[in-house]
């Protein structure tokens, strides 16, 4: 009986033991939801609600400013993919991308690595190279608008006075050059962001490393190819992402540049959607424009996290 | 691994919902942002509690001479009405256009806002946003052409201050130098043209950025060609086309001025608001320029000492054409409206009122070079006069395509004249774009 007894107790006080341990444990995710609550639930309002608002509102004509929706179903993905105008957006986009990755970054890493070479006055070189990224875009579109004025903008009177008379254009009122004079400035306003970036980076690698690299005698190539570089790749594909999802839903310099003129030439995606949504009262084609780019950003940015895995596992 | 997978997708669409329409009104700049804070915080302090204490939003985007005159009859209704404040915000010409319907879409627009009559304020009547005043004003103190801009369906929605009318200015020094006149045919103006042009000056100036300068250009060939029922057809869908030969004949014609250089280097680069167009003009490189009458206002702010040098003509007939000299482009603005959701339409009504009245369109005539739109204002500016005496002649106005059209069809238009300009579409494409269009909007 007493035996019984006592074999009942130890059974109790394990099971004791247990719930004890499982109340703790929904404590601990109860803390961790408290201290993630405040986060989710924005995130909840602004971007899953909004997200799914924008695809309810992509399958409907309606005008923004009235209460008449008419259901269409995928009828506007449908004319998105006739619609030429997008097209030329999303090739603008890709073109905004590419450059951005081949010109920006490598141009903020060349500008780092100068700041850490030994010549005079480097501390207001940093200054002069970080101040376009300080400067509003709006200040930025209008300057350049002036620069490439093809009456008496700026760049103009330099290819005259080099002798270049011949390239001298009207850099954004024409179709073939616009986009281009769109994405220099672009590039141009942007590159120091990386330069700041990879000077954060370049200043967290121990000096040792290159110590024991010029004691084996390896030169300034080497050591940037075989220390810099590589322990510069996690920060490196960092403002990858940031640049690739930048460009797909780059919109400022745009708008106050060129408007997505001339003839739709430099129209992005998000600037046509704007222009669909608040010139043409086109809130629901809006949102299908919206939408799309939202999933294309996304899968972009999938196929980088895969590829990001996939060479975590290499290593 | 997976956790870290997740947290970074999280992250990453923390990144795209730039994307999202609901904080699309970023980008209407961050003056005015900080502008909207501060209308809203005073609204909230002063609504409700007094109902002594009401506080009126007013939308405008008059600069210079004009502005001080849509002020001084705000002055004049704040001291007829004690108690009463209006919250007075101008605003940038093209950002104004999508802010305001980001402000109507969201439900808290001005009480009281500026429009252009036509298509646009349509499409916002259409919606149920703006409140009918046919009852609330005197419609016979009002010209009948003005009012007819914001006249649907016989209901008034709006009150005209003022009119426009576009003829092309002129540097007279420069005609004067090179012995030329103001211009009887086409033919005339195309003589002209060329003789700038071998002398090193920009004939024409014109900022195609802004689109609806250009446009200008194509709806007086257009008129001048197919005369003045051409446009009322292809609109009402009555007779001829967008796709007319007149039109196409008219893209024609524009594009041989394009190939003469009688525009500067990049029309389409340059933007109107930010004052491209007028430092040719300003400077003597260019010598003309086709823009409404507001253009006096425009050289008062920025160059008063250009004003004795201006001058200016209208578009001359093309021979075989049907169009007539005196049959002018021209439109109406400012249009005041009261938004249907306002919380003091009787009160908003009564600053139309005053705003739309003959001592408000006295100023703007006087001032800033704007004909009124109300009967009985005396002209002391001889511009005006004169502009007034060219718009009593005309047999005919057009008002523009642009806020004639409703809007999707409108940017079509743009669009199309803009790549006219820059010859990379042909008459034939850029028309048939339009009546494709205009099949799908308005049939």
């Amino acid at each position: 009986m007493q035996k019984s007894l006592g074999e009942t107790s130890t059974q109790k006080s394990l099971s004791l033991n247990t719930s004890t341990k499982a109340m703790r444990k929904r404590r601990e995710i109860l803390t961790i939801i408290g201290f993630m609550a405040p986060a989710l639930i924005i995130y909840g309002v602004y971007v899953v609600y909004s997200i799914g608002m924008t695809f309810y509102y992509s399958l409907f004509e309606w005008s923004g400013i009235d209460n008449n929706f008419s259901f269409l179903g995928l009828d506007n993905y449908v004319r998105l993919l006739q619609d030429g105008v997008f097209w030329v957006s999303l090739g603008n986009n890709s073109l905004l991308l590419g450059a951005s990755l081949l010109t920006q970054l490598p141009l903020g890493l060349i500008m780092a690595l100068l700041l850490f070479s030994p010549v005079k006055g480097m501390r207001l070189f940093r200054s002069v190279y970080f101040m376009p990224f300080l400067m509003s875009t709006v200040a930025i579109g209008i300057l350049f608008v002036f620069i490439y004025d093809g009456n008496f903008g700026l760049l103009n009177d330099l290819l005259g006075m080099v002798g270049l008379e011949s390239l001298q254009q009207s850099w954004i009122g024409k179709e073939s050059t616009a986009i281009w004079a769109v994405i220099a400035t672009v590039c141009w306003q942007f590159a120091p962001f990386y330069m700041i970036l990879f000077r954060a980076a370049i200043v967290g690698i121990p000096e040792e490393l290159y110590e024991a690299a010029n004691i084996d005698g390896a030169k300034p190539l080497q050591r940037f190819k075989n220390i810099t570089l590589p322990l510069l790749m996690p920060i490196i594909i960092t403002s990858a992402i940031l640049s690739i999802i930048g460009s797909l839903k780059y919109f400022d310099l745009i708008y106050v540049m060129t408007m997505g003129g001339p003839n739709n030439s430099t129209e992005l995606m998000a600037t046509y959607m704007y222009k669909q949504t608040f010139t043409n009262f086109n809130m629901g084609y809006g949102s299908t424009v919206s939408f799309s780019m939202f999933i294309i950003a996304f899968i972009v940015t999938l196929f980088i996290l895969i590829g990001e895995r996939k060479r975590r596992g290499v290593e | 691994m997976k956790f870290k997978f997740l947290l970074l997708l999280l992250l990453s669409l923390f990144v795209i919902v730039g994307c999202n329409p609901t904080n699309t009104d970023v980008s209407s700049g961050g003056e005015d942002d900080t502008e909207t804070e501060t209308e809203t915080e005073t609204e909230t302090e002063t609504g409700g509690d007094d109902p002594e204490e009401v506080n009126l939003q007013l939308w405008h985007i008059e600069d210079g001479p004009s502005g001080e005159a849509v002020q001084a009859a705000v002055d004049r209704f704040e001291e007829a009405n004690p108690g009463v404040s209006v919250e007075v915000s101008k605003q940038e010409n093209d950002p104004y256009k999508s802010k305001l319907v980001v402000a109507m879409g969201g439900g808290n627009p001005p009480d009281v806002f500026h429009s252009w009559g036509g298509g646009w304020l349509e499409q916002f009547v259409q919606a149920g946003q703006v409140k009918e005043i046919t009852n609330d004003i005197d419609q016979d103190i009002y010209v009948e052409a003005a009012l007819s801009a914001s006249t649907y369906d016989g209901k008034v929605y709006g009150a005209p201050v003022s009119m426009a009318v576009v003829p092309v200015f002129y540097n007279k020094e420069i005609f004067e130098e090179y012995n030329l006149e103001e211009p009887e045919t086409y033919e005339d103006l195309l003589a002209i043209v060329e003789t700038l042009d071998s002398n090193g000056i920009i004939p024409f100036s014109l900022a195609n950025q802004s689109k609806w300068t250009g446009s200008f250009y194509l709806m007086y060939l257009a008129e001048r060609i197919g005369g003045p029922d051409l446009f009322s057809e292809a609109f009402n869908r009555t007779g001829r086309g967008f796709d007319d030969e007149a039109y196409i004949e008219a893209g024609h014609k524009l594009q041989e001025l394009v190939k003469m250089n009688a525009f500067p280097e990049g029309v389409n680069g340059m933007n109107y608001d930010t004052g491209q167009s007028r430092q040719l003009v300003y400077s003597g490189k260019a010598a003309m320029e086709l823009m409404g009458n507001w253009y006096v206002n425009n050289v008062r702010e920025e160059m008063p000492d250009f004003e004795e040098k201006l001058g200016f003509f209208l578009m001359p007939a093309i021979e075989g054409g049907q169009g007539e000299k005196n049959h002018v482009v021209g439109g109406v603005a400012p249009v005041f409206s009261v938004a249907e959701t306002s919380d003091h339409k009787d009160l908003a009504t009564e600053l139309v009122k005053e705003l739309a009245s003959v001592a408000t369109a006295t100023d703007m005539a006087n001032n800033a070079g704007d004909v009124s739109a109300l009967i009985g204002v005396e002209y002391k500016d001889p511009y005006v006069q004169e502009i007034a005496a060219v718009l009593e002649n005309s047999e005919f106005m057009q008002t523009y395509y642009d806020q004639t059209l409703p809007p999707e069809l409108a940017t079509v238009h743009l669009d199309t004249t803009q790549a006219l300009f820059g010859l990379s579409m042909t008459p034939e494409e850029a028309m048939a774009e339009v009546e494709a269009k205009a099949k799908e909007l308005l049939d």
